[in-house]
This record gives structure tokens, C-alpha cells and sequence, in this order.
């Protein structure tokens, strides 16, 4: 008996296994029995001859891990594509900086006592100029007059001190401006001078006319210039001397010009308002005689050759300056600036200053050539000034004491060698993994011995290098148990960008794919279907896409996109737009000859007969016959597209950083040194490519063996 | 015959006429700040020649990228006609001095793997065909598709990295070696040639798969025809089935095929070349694309597509030639 029925026979076939498999199976086969045959839907005919193939199942188990790998791979990966790592590291970094002191710094001791900003710049000059002439003390003069001196307190350390001083009066050609006349109310603003009484005031608003002339009065000459209107500026020029205050004449005139002749700067003339001291008798027993009270006056050299003489009363100390630097015994201890201060001035002096409550002592060492060592109310060392100064290189002062002298010594030795470099073991605060500093248990920073390599620049400083633990940015680490591949020249985890990069090749492989399928389909379809004029104007067409070369379009599309700084995203579409659109082409010849060839058929006479739309005949009739052959195409086509795609990206013309494609995992490391040194991070990822497309065309090829045996490859 | 062949270079010449339209629209929908840029990046260089506005007054001139998009196109295929290209803006010579100076070393590169490739695939598949499924066949198969999979660059890194890096034996990119000038003529010769070997080995390596399969396919087709089985059934020797009936069948799409692809010798690598830095057409095509040199890119792609159509041609002319079962019409 004969099942005809296919599902029949099956569901007989299932029984009879059934009780083969329970045990009872007595019965044995007859020859004609149709579950002999094994019968098969062509679906799973298809399936049986593909799964024969073993290098297609091979190609499959690829894909299959491929997808796996870059699709679900990043969900259980820690790490994403442009995570940057990092990690500790020794490395060789400038630690500190040491100079030696060539400028002097000032400091303000009284900030009541005004210096004119020109006086405070010019000092580092006016001390050299000392230095250079072995002055004790200086001279300077403002803008406005003013008279300021300099005092050497000692080796380093200088004063500058405004002068309470008078000034008396100019000798040598000297202008002086005596006021501004009002011409009309006749009103008289003196400028320099005192009053010089209403004559002169009405002879002045009588003469002055015009822009500028001269007038006399009293022997004297007189120049007035307009300032606007009706007033006038009237300026005295003199030869010889001018007094500024009262004429004193005689006498100080006589002693005044003794001194410019004698190159004196001092000269001194008994007071003729002071009392006579009146002496006591035990003084005139002792032999003592009276002294005259005296009057001190300078005689100050300004840049025209002329001289100011002022009168000398006293002086207050505004600013110090000094050489030394300060470093603290305690490190990175803050010290306010009236420590300084009064640390410099008692340096040369008395030798004890308080400051903030505290008293300290200060001395100079070897004359203040080693610099000033302070000391505590206890006699511990507390600071030393010296003429070095060493920071860290951030400019920081937290070096320790010790630290700086042993720096200090190596630099003195090495100078003195004639060394450009040297290097000396110091005890450096230790640093922990993290690059931290180690402190014990009370909080004290634990040193060891650290290599410290000194160098002179050329800028005759001195850098000081040694290996610290810093936070570095991790590049092309070898591979690790944290990064099996390893990491790229931006700190990327390789294998993430490897799993992010494989999702982008295939998405791009998919996606193009698909936009060839729809085009190539729709323009097939129509040309196959309709013949005439419609095949021929699209077979043209196809000609001509054929024709056009795709690398060099896309290699001109991605330097343009290039020259247009455009998002990669943005590009990313582009990109598969442009290859979808060239590669069409092939699919639209393929389903156009399929159609043709199947538009003579019966079923497509049965679809005519029974009035179904064209649209639909095409496309649901037609096109789902053309289904087989498009599968093994799309398979053999994503292949080549990511090659492309790859190759692009290689070129550097393709997908950009920080989007991670295979191909641009490669390029960044295609340079001679980089290919040696880094072959972890551009053999796996090529191995991948090759290996994913191989699977691809291995897919394909065995589809197209399993629908249709007797295809020509 | 000869009206077949007048027929297909018309139709050949219409498509190339709208394939040159495409690309002259792609050049002419560049940006024009990009095309100035490029312009005035160019005229500053030294030994530019010409000022920014000449280069782009002569690309205008041959061009016509000032003009509408069809009268523009029409421009350039007059003066393309009368063959004036223009300058390459990168190279700083006429574009057909370039072209000179740079096809023969693509030739020359592109005959070598030519050979090469038909030396070592046609043998191997023909070995694959005579014994299917067998172990020759597998290894062919594996190897042919391992040779179409391979992304050219890998390819040359791969091969930069035994021969230069590794090795030493080679170097790693160029066409001369630092004392070529020293070198006598035959010496020089024999330096450009070294350095030709790991771009031949790759263009080889990249084509040699799909010859393979092709040769392999069209051996078994003409295996299982009727008249190879009459041969070994009349009992006529294996060896001589094989080398006297089948093969001269198999002739027929090969060198259809291989006919075809003799125009494409010219037109360069453009990838291998690159990546091994010989200065060959491809190579300098590319350093134009990148570089937005219209005039040479104009003249590359008018070039190459002339020679796919040749290449179309020859096959088709060739088919009839080779097998005269094959009527034109």
C-alpha cells in the first residue's frame, strides 16, 4: 500500500520509529513502502546540502563568532571604544628647578613711605651700579625731585629710604615755573615759587599777551607761554641759582659751589635759627667744646648736569632688597613678609628681630657670602637666606631643607668643576603606586634615596630630573590580563575598539548590501518585466555604472569630505550611500536575466490570466524566485565590502577617530617602527578581516552549491 | 564583423560619454572654497609656477568649472578632444607629461603579476578540476579563497613586515634604493626591479584566487561534457583527454577573459602601488585625488574607464575570435 500523501507517509514514517524505538518494531519493510524514501521539503534540502559542506559550516561557526564577538561582545566587555586608559608610571620627570639669584627682590617695609614705581624698577640697576663702584650709600632722585637713597646694609642686602629732605634750590639752568596768571581778574596761582607780591603779579598780567613772549620785572626774565584762553604759564629760567624757598645767600652759596667744584656730595653749614647749646660745666671740665648745631645739605647731580641741593633732615626706610631667598627648615613653611624684612635688616645689624610675636636671631655666614642662617627663640636652625633658589617645577616650594642643600652643594661642586651635569642620591619623598606620597603614621612623608641627574641650561638654570610615578596616558601597552590586545597611541583598549570596529564593518557590509539588493531589484525587476525601451534605458544605465570606477570615486569622496571636516557619523552614511549606489548594477543585470527567463513561464501566464497587479507580479511573483540567487550575491558582496570599507579606513579616507573600524585600527599603526614594535595590535585585527570575509564567501559559495547543484561558480 | 566592432565602440563611446558626465559632476559639485583652497595651497608652494589665480583661470579655460554644469562639460570634452588636459596641480607638469612619465613603471609592474598570475592559477586549477573533492582540490579552494579575501593593505603590511622589517631583505617602500644614482645602468635596473617584488607579489597574491576558481570551474564544465565522456569511453589516454580535449575548451574563456583584462596592465594599482610608494599611474592618482588635482584626476578616470571599455570589447571581440561557434550580430 502507497501513501501518496506526503504528510501521510511522514506521520506514517514517525510511527513506525516511534515503535522501533519502543522495542516492538516486528514488522519489517516492504520494498515499495514510501518512508523508505527519504523525503525531503526543498527548504531542508537546501539545508542538507549546504550542511555537506564543510567549508561553508566552517564559514558559518565564523560568522556566527563574529556577530557574537562584535555585537553582544561589548555588552559584557568592560570597556568602551574611546575609553581612555591610564596607568602609574616611572618616567623621568624635570623635578625641580634651581637658579641662582642674579636680581634682587624687594620687599616693603613700610608701606606709609612712598616710592615712585621708576625709583622701585631701576634698583636692580642702581645696585649693580653700586656693587660695580663699592657705594656704601646712593642718591637717587624721583621725577618730582624727590631724593631717595640706597643703603648697603650688608653683602645682599639693601635699603631704600625716601628722603624727608627739603629742597632748597637748583643750580645751572633751571626752569621754574612761578605760576599761572589769570590775565583778566589778575589772579596768580603760584606753581614752585612762593609769592612774589602783587607788583609782579599786575607787571605779569600786563605783559602777557599773545601766545608766548618775554617780559621783565625786577631785573629778571620772564617767559610766558598760553595755555588757553586768557591765562598764562610764566616761567622763570635762571643761570646759576634758583631758590625755590627764601634766598639764603652768603654764606651756603660760598660753601654750595666749594662742594660741586670739590665733587662733594655732603656739605654741612652751622644753623643760624638753632640755639646755642649751652655747655655744662663738667663738660667744659672734661675739654669739650660747644658744637654749632649744623645744617646737612646735598648736593644732588640730576641727568641735565644740573644740581639739586636739598636739605637734609631724615630719611624712611620704604623697601629692602635683597639677594637672599628664603628656605625654611620646616618645609613648605609660609612666612610673613614682616619675618623677612626684619630678618634682612637685622641681618647686618643687631642680629635679633622679632616678628609676629616671636623673637629670632639672625647672622650672616662667612659675611653673608653663604648666606644668613635664622635661628629660633631655642637656637634651632628656623630659615637660612641663601642666593639659590630651588622650587619644584610648578614653581612650588615644597621641597625640603635637606633636599635643597644637597642640591645646592652638588650645584657648587659641579660649577666648580666646570661640569654641565651631575648627578647625586638624595632622600626624595617617597611615592606610592598611585603616585602619592608616603606618609607614616604620624603624618611625616617618608623619604628614600632617589638619583637626582642636575643639568645647566643654557638660561644658567639648573634642572633637576628624577623618576617619579606620574599618571600617564597608558600607550601601546603590551597585551595584559586588562587588555588582551593591549592598547593603541590614544590609550584605547585594542580589543574594544576591535569588537566596536567589527560591529561598523559589518553594519557597513549589511547596510550597503541591503541599499544594492533595493536597487538592483527594483531597476531588474522593471527592465526585466517590461522589456522594450524601459530594459533598454536601465541596461544602459547599468552599463555605465559598471563602467564607473569605484575606488578612485571613493577615494576622491573621502579627501573631499576630508577638506570639509565632516562628522564622521555623517561620513559613515556617505560612505554606504556612494557604495550602495555603485554597486547596484550587478544586481540589476542578475534579476533582470532571472525575470526574463521566468516571465515565459506558465505561473507568470497563470498570474496574467488571473489579473494580478503588475506590481504585484514583479515583486511577489517574480522577484521571490530571483530570492536564492540574491542570498549567495548579498553574501559574496559583503565580503568585498568590507574590504573596501576596510581599505578606505586604512587609507584614512573612510570612517574617522574616534569611531573604531578595522581598517583604521591598522593605519594607526602603519609605519615601519610601529609595525615592528606593535604587531599585537594590526596582525589579530588583519587575521579578523580576512577571516570574516573568507567565512562570507565560503557562506556564499556554499549556498549557491546548495540551491542549485549544478551552477557554474 | 566589422560592423559588430563599429557598433560596440559607438555604443562604447556613448557610455563613456555619460560615465565622463557622472564623474565631471562629482568634480563639478566640489566645493568651491575646496577647489580655491587647494588652489592657493598650491600656488604657494615653490616651483608652483603659476599664481592662484592662473591655476584657476587654466582650470577654467579647460575645465569649465565656471560655467553652467552641461556647458562646463561641454568645455572639457572640446578641449579634452583637442587633447589639451591642462597642468596637474600637484605633479606641476602637464598632465600628459605625467602620464608618460609614470604609465611605464604600472605597465611594467602590472605585466609581471600578469604573468606571474597566469604562471601559477591556470596549472592549479587545473589540477583542482582534475581531481574534485579531492585534497589538491580543497587546497586550492582554501588558498584561492584566502587570496580573494585578503585586504590588499594587510596583504602589504604582511609582507613589509617579513621582508623589510623582519628580514631586512628588502625595502620596506620606493622604487630606488639611496645609492641609486651610483649605480651603472644595468645596476639600476636591477635596484628598480628589487623593488618591485613585494608590490608584484602582492598584485599577484590578490588576483591569482579568482583565476584560480575561474580556471577550475570552466575545466570541470568541460570535464563533465558529453565529448570528454566519448574520449574515455572510445579509451583514448587520460593525459591526453585532459591536455588535447579539455583543455583547448577551457581556452576559450580564458583567454576571453584574460584578452579582456590586458587593457587594465595601464591603468595601474592604485592601492598597492600606493602602499609601496611606486611611482607608477596608480600611485600618482591617488596622491592627486587626495590632493584635489581635478586636471589629473580628470584625465585618470577618463583613462581608466576608456580602458574598461576596451577591455569589454576585446572579450567580446575575442570570444567570436577564439570560438567559431560564436556568431556576432
Amino acid at each position: 500500500m502507497a501513501y501518496y500523501n506526503l504528510n501521510d507517509a511522514l506521520k506514517r514514517k514517525e510511527e513506525h520509529e516511534q515503535a522501533e524505538r519502543a522495542g516492538h518494531a516486528d514488522e519489517g519493510m516492504h520494498l515499495d513502502d514510501v518512508t523508505r524514501v527519504k523525503v525531503l521539503s526543498p527548504g531542508r534540502q537546501v539545508v542538507k546540502r549546504f550542511m555537506r559542506n564543510r567549508l561553508a559550516i566552517f564559514g558559518l561557526c565564523v560568522l556566527i563568532f563574529m556577530f557574537v564577538f562584535c555585537f553582544a561582545g561589548p555588552l559584557f566587555y568592560p570597556y568602551g571604544q574611546t575609553e581612555v586608559f591610564y596607568e602609574y608610571d616611572t618616567m623621568s620627570v624635570d623635578y625641580a628647578l634651581a637658579s641662582r639669584n642674579t636680581s634682587y627682590t624687594g620687599y616693603t617695609v613700610d608701606e606709609s613711605v612712598e616710592i615712585e614705581r621708576n625709583v622701585a624698577s631701576a634698583m636692580n640697576t642702581n645696585i649693580k651700579a653700586m656693587e660695580a663702584d663699592g657705594l656704601e650709600t646712593m642718591n637717587v632722585s624721583g621725577s618730582d625731585g624727590t631724593l631717595y637713597s640706597i643703603d648697603r646694609l650688608g653683602e645682599g642686602v639693601y635699603t631704600l629710604s625716601r628722603h624727608q629732605a627739603e629742597r632748597i634750590c637748583t643750580v645751572g639752568v633751571s626752569t621754574v615755573h612761578i605760576g599761572l596768571i589769570d590775565t583778566i581778574t589778575g589772579e596768580m596761582t603760584y606753581g614752585d615759587v612762593d609769592s612774589l607780591g602783587s607788583g609782579f603779579e599786575s607787571a605779569a598780567a600786563a605783559a602777557c599777551t599773545g601766545l608766548e613772549g618775554e617780559f621783565s620785572y625786577n631785573g629778571a626774565t620772564y617767559t610766558f607761554e598760553r595755555e588757553a584762553g586768557r591765562r598764562y604759564n610764566i616761567y622763570l629760567t635762571n643761570e646759576g641759582i634758583t631758590y625755590f624757598g627764601t634766598a639764603i645767600g652768603g654764606e651756603f652759596e660760598d660753601a654750595l659751589y666749594a662742594a660741586i667744584d670739590a665733587g662733594e656730595e655732603l656739605f654741612e653749614l652751622p644753623d643760624p635759627d638753632a640755639e646755642p647749646v649751652e655747655l655744662t660745666e663738667e663738660q667744659i671740665a672734661a675739654g669739650e667744646t660747644a658744637e654749632t648745631p649744623m645744617i646737612e645739605f646735598t648736593v644732588h647731580a640730576d641727568s641735565n648736569g644740573n644740581y639739586s641741593v636739598y636739605r637734609l633732615t631724615e630719611t624712611d626706610t620704604g623697601m629692602v632688597y635683597t639677594l637672599f631667598s628664603l628656605d625654611t627648615y620646616e618645609t613648605g613653611l609660609q612666612v610673613s613678609n614682616e619675618f623677612r624684612v626684619n630678618a634682612l635688616l637685622a641681618a647686618y645689624g643687631s642680629g635679633s628681630f622679632t616678628a609676629d610675636g616671636e623673637s629670632y636671631t639672625v647672622e650672616a655666614l662667612d659675611g653673608g657670602q653663604d648666606g644668613l642662617l635664622i635661628r629660633d627663640v631655642s637656637g634651632n636652625e628656623y630659615a637660612e637666606f641663601t642666593t639659590f633658589v630651588i622650587r619644584r617645577y610648578d614653581g612650588t616650594d615644597t621641597m625640603s631643607y635637606n633636599l635643597k642643600g644637597d642640591i645646592r652643594d652638588a650645584i657648587i661642586a659641579m660649577t666648580e668643576a666646570g661640569q654641565m651635569n651631575t648627578a647625586i642620591v638624595s632622600q626624595v619623598p617617597q611615592q606610592n603606586e598611585q603616585g602619592g606620597y608616603v606618609t607614616d603614621e604620624n603624618g611625616n612623608a617618608v623619604l628614600n634615596d632617589t638619583e637626582l641627574r642636575i643639568t645647566q641650561r643654557n638660561t644658567g638654570e639648573y634642572v633637576i630630573n628624577c623618576d617619579q610615578i606620574t599618571f600617564l596616558i597608558d600607550l601601546y601597552a603590551d597585551p595584559s590580563a586588562e587588555h588582551p590586545l593591549g592598547t593603541d597611541g590614544d590609550g584605547f583598549d585594542v580589543l574594544s575598539r576591535v569588537m566596536y570596529g567589527g560591529r561598523i564593518s559589518l553594519m557597513v557590509g549589511f547596510v550597503v548590501v541591503i541599499l544594492e539588493i533595493l536597487l538592483g531589484v527594483i531597476m531588474g525587476g522593471l527592465a526585466g518585466y517590461y522589456g522594450k525601451w524601459v530594459d533598454n534605458l536601465i541596461m544602459r544605465l547599468v552599463d555605465i555604472f559598471y563602467c564607473l570606477p569605484m575606488m578612485p570615486i571613493m577615494i576622491i569622496l573621502g579627501a573631499l569630505m576630508d577638506a570639509l571636516r565632516m562628522d564622521t557619523y555623517i561620513r559613515l552614511m556617505i560612505m554606504m550611500a556612494a557604495l550602495g549606489i555603485m554597486g547596484w548594477a550587478g544586481i540589476a543585470r542578475l534579476v533582470r536575466g532571472q525575470i526574463l527567463s521566468l516571465r515565459e513561464q506558465e505561473f507568470m501566464v497563470a498570474t496574467e490570466a488571473t489579473g494580478i497587479r503588475v506590481k504585484d507580479r514583479i515583486f511577489r511573483h517574480l522577484v521571490p524566485n530571483v530570492m536564492p540567487q540574491l542570498i549567495v550575491i548579498a553574501t559574496l558582496n559583503i565580503g568585498s565590502i568590507i574590504i573596501t570599507e576596510s581599505t578606505l579606513s586604512f587609507l584614512g579616507l573612510g570612517v574617522k577617530h574616534p569611531l573604531a573600524t578595522w581598517g583604521t585600527i591598522i593605519n594607526s599603526v602603519s609605519s615601519a617602527t610601529m609595525m615592528q614594535e606593535y604587531p599585537f595590535i594590526w596582525i589579530p585585527v588583519g587575521l579578523l578581516i580576512c577571516l570574516t570575509v573568507i567565512a562570507f564567501n565560503f557562506v556564499g559559495d556554499g549556498l549557491r552549491d546548495a540551491y542549485d547543484p549544478k551552477a557554474k561558480n | 564583423m566589422l560592423k559588430y566592432t563599429t557598433k560596440r565602440l559607438l555604443y562604447s563611446i556613448i557610455i563613456l560619454f555619460f560615465v565622463m558626465f557622472i564623474i565631471y559632476t562629482l568634480m563639478y559639485s566640489m566645493p568651491n572654497n575646496y577647489i580655491e583652497q587647494k588652489a592657493r595651497e598650491l600656488a604657494s608652494k615653490p616651483g608652483a609656477g603659476k599664481s592662484y589665480t592662473e591655476w584657476l583661470a587654466d582650470l577654467n579655460a579647460q575645465y569649465g568649472m565656471d560655467k553652467g554644469l552641461v556647458a562646463g562639460y561641454f568645455t572639457w570634452i572640446g578641449s579634452a578632444l583637442r587633447g589639451e588636459w591642462g597642468d596637474s596641480w600637484v605633479w606641476t607638469i602637464p598632465v600628459t607629461e605625467e602620464f608618460h612619465n609614470t604609465v611605464w613603471y604600472s605597465f611594467a609592474l602590472g605585466l609581471v603579476s600578469f604573468i606571474l598570475q597566469i604562471i601559477i592559477a591556470i596549472p592549479l586549477g587545473i589540477a583542482a578540476a582534475r581531481k574534485q573533492y579531492g585534497f589538491t582540490d580543497y587546497f586550492t579552494s582554501v588558498v584561492s579563497m584566502i587570496c580573494i579575501s585578503m585586504p590588499t593593505f594587510f596583504l602589504a603590511t604582511v609582507l613589509k613586515y617579513i621582508f623589510a622589517v623582519k628580514l631586512g631583505w628588502l625595502d620596506i617602500s620606493g622604487m630606488q634604493s639611496r645609492d641609486y644614482m651610483y649605480l651603472s645602468d644595468f645596476g639600476k635596473f636591477l635596484d628598480v626591479a628589487e623593488h618591485f617584488i613585494m608590490p608584484a607579489i602582492t598584485l599577484t597574491v590578490i588576483s591569482i584566487g579568482s583565476l584560480m576558481r575561474f580556471t577550475r570551474t570552466n575545466m570541470l564544465e568541460v570535464l563533465n561534457s558529453d565529448y570528454i565522456r566519448t574520449a574515455r569511453a572510445k579509451g583514448v589516454p587520460e593525459k591526453q583527454v585532459i591536455n588535447r580535449h579539455a583543455f583547448r575548451n577551457t581556452f576559450i574563456p580564458l583567454v576571453t577573459t584574460l584578452g579582456g583584462s590586458l587593457p587594465g596592465l595601464f591603468s595601474g594599482a592604485l592601492i598597492t602601488e600606493t602602499l609601496f610608494s611606486i611611482r607608477g599611474i596608480g600611485y600618482a592618482s591617488y596622491e592627486s585625488m587626495v590632493q584635489g588635482d581635478i586636471p589629473f584626476i580628470m584625465f585618470y578616470l577618463a583613462f581608466i574607464s576608456i580602458l574598461t571599455l576596451l577591455g569589454n570589447l576585446i572579450t567580446d571581440l575575442l570570444y567570436a575570435a577564439v570560438d567559431p561557434r560564436v556568431r556576432l550580430s
